[in-house]
């Protein structure tokens, strides 16, 4: 006999709540769970205390170690041998995102607090600290007056020759490679992969005796932009290749089964699909050369002023601007740098947001 | 191959060519319009189709039955030059197309996908356009320029099934659709190119039984203009839709053959050759 719908259950349906029944754990779990967590942090707050030990030390050497063996203890308590080897996972991994995470964050809170002492002082906010440029400043000039917007200028100026020459050679790089399949795919990925291996001095090196002590071109933004191209092209190339490898082959065949030319493939079905990852890979371009210094310091030198040609001048840019100010005995100086490598940091984000949103996918969104 | 396994490879030429004089009387159909003679195809080393012999008449729907492995879909790919996108593909024989040999040097196989298109097992809509976007990607891709968008859309869709369910959501993304919503996509996509030969390798194998009820309705209505090939495992299917049917099947580690073909009644009703029969019974594959 068959079952049939009950009308007069739905009512009581209907009254039902939402639970989740997975989250409950028993008291005597939860009150185990509470000593192994409380217990070695109660210690080491104790040693910290009462000892010399300096915090470090102890955090690293004992609580850690306690910490597993609590955790391990716990789980051995409450599930047994397979459980000791989850829970141990657990603390290593939590343990170890931690630690990368109080790195990062004092790197970035040094940053942003001697960062703000050049940008925000007595006087208030410093415009002149971001716009102003550094002629008639030497090392002593209170940080009132002047600034590195001839840098910031400067390293957009880099930045964007870079892109303009890496971005569509790199993308090209990887259709070859991943669209047009030719008989040089070996030989090809060879290059990028040995290319990406290049220390970035050797980048700018190989622009200085090439180039400029040729006496083809000038120490100028253009030097140091096709320098950071040779650096971006490999990241730029290699990228984009895995993100075009991901595209699923259906959708090449189904486009040409529509009767398209390999490269309407290519330009209206591939690349569309895989507008994110290549937003990705140039964003992973830009960051791999936004900060690099020694390529620019053989390249395009450095200068005083707002240089607004790229191709006669020296010019400044933010990574030099630091490497130069960072070195001198003064302390407005060395603020100065701290500053510039905050605003390198802002710029940088800024940039990356930019390219998001340029590279949002609304139809994507459901993937 | 063995001797004796060309010959009944031969065989069935000759019976092809009677069948063929038997369904212009009967059905009044029109001439070949796509036919292969003598394929044969490899991967590599490994002969995987051999002295594949099939003329699909103008406007009719042709079925690809067999078990699985037996290299219907690899067969299919060979009839719109898709095959030969696979690296170590290779093939012998020819295929005619209206005649001339779509392998021919002086052939552009973009032309000939254009007029011969072809929808896959896996539903692939391109993700980065729209429902709409899809549906006239092939126009776009192709080049080709057809008037009044909004009605081959209308168009392609109804005969797909799929217009009721998305006719108020054309600008939104294709992949917000169901899988079988996306094969009824790709197939309105295949038709708004308004080819003359459609190949389907499998169109209803992710579908729900209602769904696949309305593409078989459509490849019925498609058969009146075109001419359809289509690869299945459902043999009800085979039976509802096609007018003729071609048995395939392969031995462990040996090419593939067709062990029969003919008009769908008689494959179905009266196979001539053991295999054919316990294939068609369920008996195994």
């Amino acid at each position: 006999m068959t079952q049939v719908l009950d009308r007069e259950q739905i009512a009581e349906w209907s009254a039902q709540q939402p639970q989740r029944p997975w989250t409950k754990k028993p008291a005597r779990l939860q009150a185990r769970i509470a000593v192994a967590a409380l217990l070695p942090a109660a210690l080491v707050a104790l040693l910290f205390m009462y000892t010399e030990i300096p915090g470090p030390v102890l955090l690293v050497a004992v609580y850690f170690p306690l910490q597993l063996l609590a955790a391990g203890i716990a789980a051995v308590a409450t599930k047994g041998r397979q459980g000791a080897a989850d829970s141990v996972i657990i603390v290593l991994s939590v343990g170890a995102t931690l630690f990368s995470f109080i790195i990062l964050t004092s790197v970035l809170g040094s940053l942003i607090v001697r960062g703000l002492e050049a940008v925000w002082g007595e006087d208030g906010f410093r415009s002149s600290f971001l716009f102003q440029n550094n002629v008639y400043i030497n090392p002593s000039t209170p940080l009132e007056y002047g600034g590195l917007g001839h840098a910031v200028i400067g390293t957009l100026m880099i930045v964007l020759i870079a892109s303009l020459i890496a971005v569509p050679i790199g993308i090209a790089t990887a259709i070859y490679i991943t669209e047009v399949r030719g008989r040089a795919v070996p030989y090809v990925r060879f290059f990028v992969q040995a290319m990406s291996g290049i220390p970035s001095i050797v980048a700018g090196l190989f622009i200085l005796t090439v180039l400029i002590v040729s006496g083809a071109m000038n120490q100028s933004a253009f030097a140091g932009g096709l320098a950071y191209a040779i650096l971006m092209l490999p990241t730029v190339a290699r990228t984009a290749e895995e993100v075009l490898r991901l595209i699923p082959e259906d959708l090449r065949t189904g486009a040409l089964a529509l009767g398209s030319t390999r490269a309407r493939v290519v330009l209206r079905v591939v690349l569309p699909a895989a507008k994110t990852g290549v937003i990705t890979a140039i964003i992973l371009g830009v960051a791999r050369v936004i900060g690099e210094t020694a390529p620019l310091l053989l390249t395009s030198l450095k200068s005083d002023q707002t240089i607004l040609n790229p191709l006669t001048d020296p010019i400044a840019a933010l990574p030099t601007y630091i490497f130069d100010n960072v070195a001198l005995p003064y302390p407005g100086a060395v603020t100065r740098a701290w500053g510039a490598a905050l605003v390198l940091m802002i710029l940088v984000l800024i940039l990356f947001t930019i390219a998001r949103i340029l590279g949002r996918d609304r139809l994507n969104r459901f993937r | 191959m063995s001797t004796a396994e060309y010959e009944s490879t031969a065989e069935y030429e000759g019976d092809v060519t009677v069948l063929e004089e038997q369904f212009m009387e009967q059905k009044s159909v029109g001439p070949i319009e796509l036919e292969s003679q003598d394929v044969s195809v490899w991967f590599g080393q490994r002969k995987v189709l051999e002295g594949v012999n099939i003329a699909f008449p103008k406007n009719t729907v042709t079925a690809l039955i067999g078990p699985s492995g037996c290299g219907k879909s690899t067969y299919i790919r060979t009839l719109n030059r898709l095959h030969e996108l696979i690296p170590g593909a290779a093939l012998a024989g020819s295929v005619l197309y209206e005649g001339k040999d779509i392998y021919d040097t002086d052939i552009d196989p973009v032309h000939i996908r254009l007029q011969i298109g072809m929808v896959f097992q896996k539903p692939n809509p391109f993700p980065s356009m729209t429902i709409r976007g899809n549906v006239l990607s092939g126009l776009k891709l192709s080049g080709l320029k057809r008037d009044q968008h909004d009605d081959i859309v209308e168009e392609t869709l109804t005969s797909a099934g799929l217009w009721n369910e998305v006719k108020d959501r054309l600008d939104s993304a294709a992949g917000e659709l169901s899988g079988g919503q996306q094969q009824r996509l790709v197939i309105a996509r295949a038709l708004a190119v308004q080819p003359h030969v459609l190949l389907m390798d499998e169109p209803c194998s992710a579908l729900d039984p209602t769904s696949t009820l309305k593409i078989e309705e459509t490849i019925r209505e498609l058969s009146k203009d075109i001419t359809i090939v289509i690869v299945t495992h459902n043999m009800q299917q085979a039976v509802r839709v096609s007018d003729y049917t071609a048995f395939f099947l392969a031995a462990e580690n040996e090419p593939g053959y067709v062990i029969e073909q003919g008009p769908t009644t008689d494959i179905f009703g009266s196979p001539r050759d053991q295999r054919t029969l316990d294939y068609v019974n369920g008996r195994f594959g």
